[in-house]
């Protein structure tokens, strides 16, 4: 048997061992060291790279964002600040169709610009918005699933590590990159608004848990509307705190990666002034951070050790050889990628992907007369899918975690998320077609 | 406050010590362990707020907080990852396995048995593997950093891997354990 | 007669373009495969696993130690505490800004000085070829044409370099090359000590238009390495065909560095580039106030340590250069 038929048996193992519901980190984790083990014919090799991956696979600073962001997203919750900021958004949406889904991804659109990681805006999100949008008639799971689909704009709307990612192996301005990504970002974001609206006219059971409440509630004429001054006082400490984080980004105090920290730490700031935390609840709220962190980054981890059994059973080669093999024409080409990366982010992570796909795509691409920053965003788009297609789909484990309702299960994210799945792959082939939606600002 | 329902006990996963006292002690090692993780990620965040600030206001950056935070990450998955194995937090898609649950509840405690030997062999493979490259750390006073500017040693990150996979393999073994428990007793 | 197939996995922790892989996939591996097929007798089946599919850049060294991959490249600017006597020219700033010297001499040295040959000996490998950086200089928003310009600065500065800036009054912050850009475009730092070969493939340059040549020097970044065990296992032709391979493989590296260093100048000129020169006066002056930077790496090093800073030192007179700063001195 050839190694690459080991490695494509060991993808079906890992999607039948991931359905029968075993820990998705003990699936990747088995059958990555299994296929080392096979596919060299060496025991103890499998054993060392396991050690390698364990010890520094996930060693990195940008990694440790993540319980970051997560203690600020628990903190925002905890002090009520994303309580106070969805009532508003409810007041000043509420004739909106879906109005504070329309307020979760214009939430998501501001934060992206503060995160290079979409895990970050899944992770701060979920607890914020979820339970307001519950509470204010939505489904959970569709609130969470809102929460996943919308994340992946942290990766498109500058800073994002993706891009950063990219623009480093394909040898092109990251400079460049995060200004392609704007129009693209707001297409997504546009496309989410308008996809969001559709399913509320044309679906409501798909969106509220009782429809008929939700439209009378919208049509409502004698409501008494919230003064202003009360708006404005729920609106202050998250403007504070988006003021903190944006201004501080963007005047240079410190870099995205530290932006998660100064914003948990503001969030505490936050949460203390409104002397929503005592010390116990402080020390409830980071036992949640710790509990939520590690079964994301374990994760990471295991995702990130399957992508090396892969590559040592010789997938990337494969590929390179099946997309040089072939005359394709720059749109075709464009396209059968795009495939081969939305089918790898099905079992594998955003950074995994772009290591295997980048170096061997780019220079064919470049061949094929096809600018290589639009390129890039269409590598980024298609990655980010990724983010929300099972069986590993990590924006949506996030949400799920993070949430940790019983009620609300992975498939039911996975389920929520699939209309955001559908907007992403209709920017994605109007940006494939139209390089100008990348290529115009720059 | 909202959805204290989704809350992490402590005293969800830890039983009495009477009631079972090998439950008890595991429940609470892997409790002490997550309290430093906890603390940890405390901690972080005071170091990179520290960092910003003493970089933009005093001159003086705290060198090696990248490497510090990398090391940092890897310390709290192993100081959590036994507290989140009994907690059952793990991330799984399991709507399989609640409809095999509703036709035979037996092969659902079959398949967990299976399914926490699996985790118990990954995280005994990696304690066995991680073994001998913690005696070297001690032994060689192996370090992280650059010598005159800052070195911290490698052996504690080491250190805590070895533990965490010891007491989460132990704990996936528990958790065997009761769902064997639980197989026997519908058995009956 | 028949050949017989000899497969080696081969890899690394960066992209094929990168300057210390590039040789490794565009000589060292044709090198071997002519040598060998010349013999008539072996011939190799190479199994790629470049760009860090199969390891990160931290784990170069164990990598190859422990056989993930048979020949790789291995950093030991990023082995401080494991090897660190390889690291002795970032402890000692302002020495040569000529890369094929460092080449030159590290393969000398490393074949001849025990301490050396050894400490790869020590970590379960066989040394091939050296690996080197052109020289480090100032990219940034703001020229410098005198050390005062670099009063309360902000510059990235990773690792053993923050070193150099020690008493400059600049302030060294952490970075890789892959966070430069956004460090400089957002003002977290105001430009980087570093070097023109990995300036171009980041694109710095657009953030950091001003490039000031101090001469901060060259530096021996590290080896291509055989895993030992895999080496000794080798059959004899085909060992001698690596050994052979790896002195193209270094000289094929220097011409990449320097025609990728000279690209980069040129490119980067046109991209709106400046240059600026920091006078003689400026340079000395700045290594003269560096404290005592050998001072812990020799502490560390021991006795090794001393013989191979005063080899290092003997070669690069030799070859005819005068350090800035006698960095030996009192050995
Ligand atoms: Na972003
Ligand atoms: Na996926």
């Amino acid at each position: 048997m050839t190694t690459l038929a080991i490695g494509f048996i060991l993808i079906a193992v890992l999607v039948i061992l991931v359905l029968m519901g075993m820990q998705i980190a003990w699936a990747l984790l088995g059958a990555g060291f299994l296929g080392i083990w096979l596919i060299r014919d060496n025991l103890d090799l499998a054993f060392r790279m396991l050690e390698l991956t364990a010890y520094s696979g996930i060693a990195d600073y940008l990694f440790a964002t993540i319980p970051l962001f997560v203690l600020m997203g628990l903190l925002v919750s905890v002090s009520n600040v994303g309580r106070d900021t969805f009532e508003v958004a409810e007041e000043l949406l509420r004739r909106v169709l879906c109005g504070l889904g329309v307020a979760t991804v214009a939430a998501n659109t501001v934060f992206a610009a503060v995160t290079g990681v979409s895990i970050a805006s899944a992770a701060v999100f979920t607890r914020v918005a979820v339970p307001e949008m519950t509470r204010h008639g939505y489904r959970p799971a569709f609130a969470a699933g809102t929460v996943a689909g919308s994340s992946v704009l942290g990766m498109l709307i500058p800073p994002s590590l993706l891009l950063i990612v990219y623009g480093v192996l394909a040898e092109v301005s990251i400079g460049g990159m995060f200004i392609a990504g704007v129009i693209p970002g707001i297409m997504l974001a546009l496309g989410f608004v308008a996809m969001l609206m559709g399913l509320t006219l044309v679906a409501p059971g798909f969106v509220f848990t009782d429809p008929a409440a939700a439209r009378e509630r919208r049509t409502l004429r004698d409501i008494e509307p919230m003064p202003l001054r009360v708006m404005l006082s729920k609106l202050l400490p998250i403007v504070v705190l988006v003021f903190l984080v944006l201004g501080g980004l963007y005047s240079g105090f410190f870099t995205p990666t530290e932006a998660g920290g100064v914003g948990a730490f503001g969030a505490l700031l936050v949460a203390l002034a409104r002397r929503s935390l005592d010390r116990k609840r402080l020390w409830h709220v980071m036992k949640q951070t710790g509990a939520i962190s590690v079964s994301i980054l374990l994760l990471l981890l295991a995702a990130s050790f399957y992508s090396r059994m892969l590559s040592v059973a010789g997938l990337p080669n494969a590929i390179a050889d099946l997309v040089r093999s072939g005359g394709f024409s720059p749109v075709g080409f464009m396209f059968l990628y795009a495939v081969i990366i939305l089918l790898m982010g099905m079992i594998l992570d955003s950074t995994s992907i772009l290591l295997i796909m980048v170096p061997i795509a780019a220079p064919i691409a470049q061949s094929l007369g096809i600018d290589l920053i639009h390129f890039g965003i269409i590598t980024v788009l298609a990655v980010e899918i990724g983010l929300l297609t099972p069986p590993f789909g990590i924006s949506v484990f996030t949400v799920q975690n993070t949430l940790n309702d019983p009620d609300v299960s992975v498939e039911q994210v996975f389920a929520a998320t699939l209309p955001f799945v559908l907007v992403m792959l209709a920017v994605l082939v109007i940006v494939a077609l139209v390089p100008s939606t990348a290529t115009a600002l720059l | 406050m909202a959805d204290e329902s989704s809350t992490i006990d402590d005293r969800g996963y830890i039983p009495r010590f009477a009631d079972a006292p090998v439950g008890a002690v595991l429940g609470g090692v892997a409790a002490f362990l997550s309290s430093i993780g906890t603390i940890w990620i405390g901690l972080l965040m005071l170091l990179i707020v520290a960092d910003v600030l003493g970089r933009n206001f005093f001159n003086a950056p705290i060198t090696g907080v990248a490497e510090i935070a990398a090391r940092s990450v890897v310390a709290i998955v192993f100081l959590q990852v036994s507290a989140a194995i009994l907690q059952g937090r793990l991330t799984r898609a399991d709507f399989l396995l609640r409809r095999i649950g509703r036709a035979s509840p037996g092969a659902v405690n079959v398949l967990e048995i299976v399914f926490a030997l699996c985790g118990a062999t990954v995280l005994a493979v990696l304690l066995w593997a991680s073994w001998p490259k913690t005696v070297e750390a001690w032994v060689t006073a192996e370090f992280f950093g650059v010598q005159g500017v800052f070195t911290i040693p490698t052996f504690p990150f080491r250190a805590i891997t070895v533990v965490g996979c010891t007491v989460g393999a132990l704990a996936c073994l528990y958790r065997a354990g009761q769902s064997l428990r639980a197989l026997r007793g519908a058995a009956e | 007669a028949a050949q017989q197939t000899v497969t080696v996995n081969i890899g690394s922790s960066h992209p094929e373009a990168n300057i210390w892989v590039y040789a490794m996939k565009n000589t060292f591996q044709p090198e071997v495969d002519r040598i060998l097929a010349e013999g008539n007798e072996y011939k190799v089946n190479w199994v790629e696993a470049y760009g860090g599919t199969l390891y990160k850049f931290t784990d170069t060294r164990e990598a190859v130690m422990d056989g993930i991959v048979d020949v790789g490249m291995v950093g030991t600017v990023w082995e401080g505490a494991t090897m660190p006597l390889q690291n002795v020219t970032y402890f000692t700033p302002f020495a040569t800004s000529d890369h094929k010297m460092i080449i030159d001499i590290f393969d000398e040295l490393t074949a001849e000085l025990p301490e050396l040959r050894d400490s790869w000996t020590a970590q379960n490998m066989v040394h091939l070829s050296s690996l080197i950086t052109d020289s480090y200089d100032i990219y940034a928003t703001f020229p410098v044409t005198s050390l005062a310009d670099l009063q309360n600065r902000k510059l990235n500065a990773p690792g053993t370099s923050a070193n150099w800036l020690q008493q400059t009054g600049a302030t060294p912050v952490d970075g890789a090359l892959t966070t430069y850009y956004t460090n400089i475009q957002t003002g977290v730092t105001e430009g980087a000590l570093s070097f023109a070969s990995g300036i171009l493939p980041t694109r710095v340059y657009e953030v950091a238009p001003q490039l000031t040549r101090v001469g901060i020097g060259s530096m021996y970044f590290g080896g291509i390495a055989a895993n030992k065990d895999f080496f000794d296992g080798l059959p004899e032709p085909v060992q001698a065909a690596f050994m052979e391979a790896a002195k193209a493989t270094s000289a094929a590296h220097g011409q990449y560095v320097e025609d990728l260093a000279n690209r980069a100048i040129t490119e980067m000129q046109v991209a709106g580039l400046t240059i600026t020169e920091l006078p003689d006066a400026e340079k000395a002056a700045w290594v003269q106030n560096l404290p005592n930077i050998i001072e812990p790496w020799l502490e560390q090093t021991g006795d090794a340590g001393k013989v191979v800073l005063k080899a290092y030192f003997d070669a690069l007179r030799e070859r005819g250069v005068t350090p800035l700063r006698n960095w030996d001195e009192g050995l």
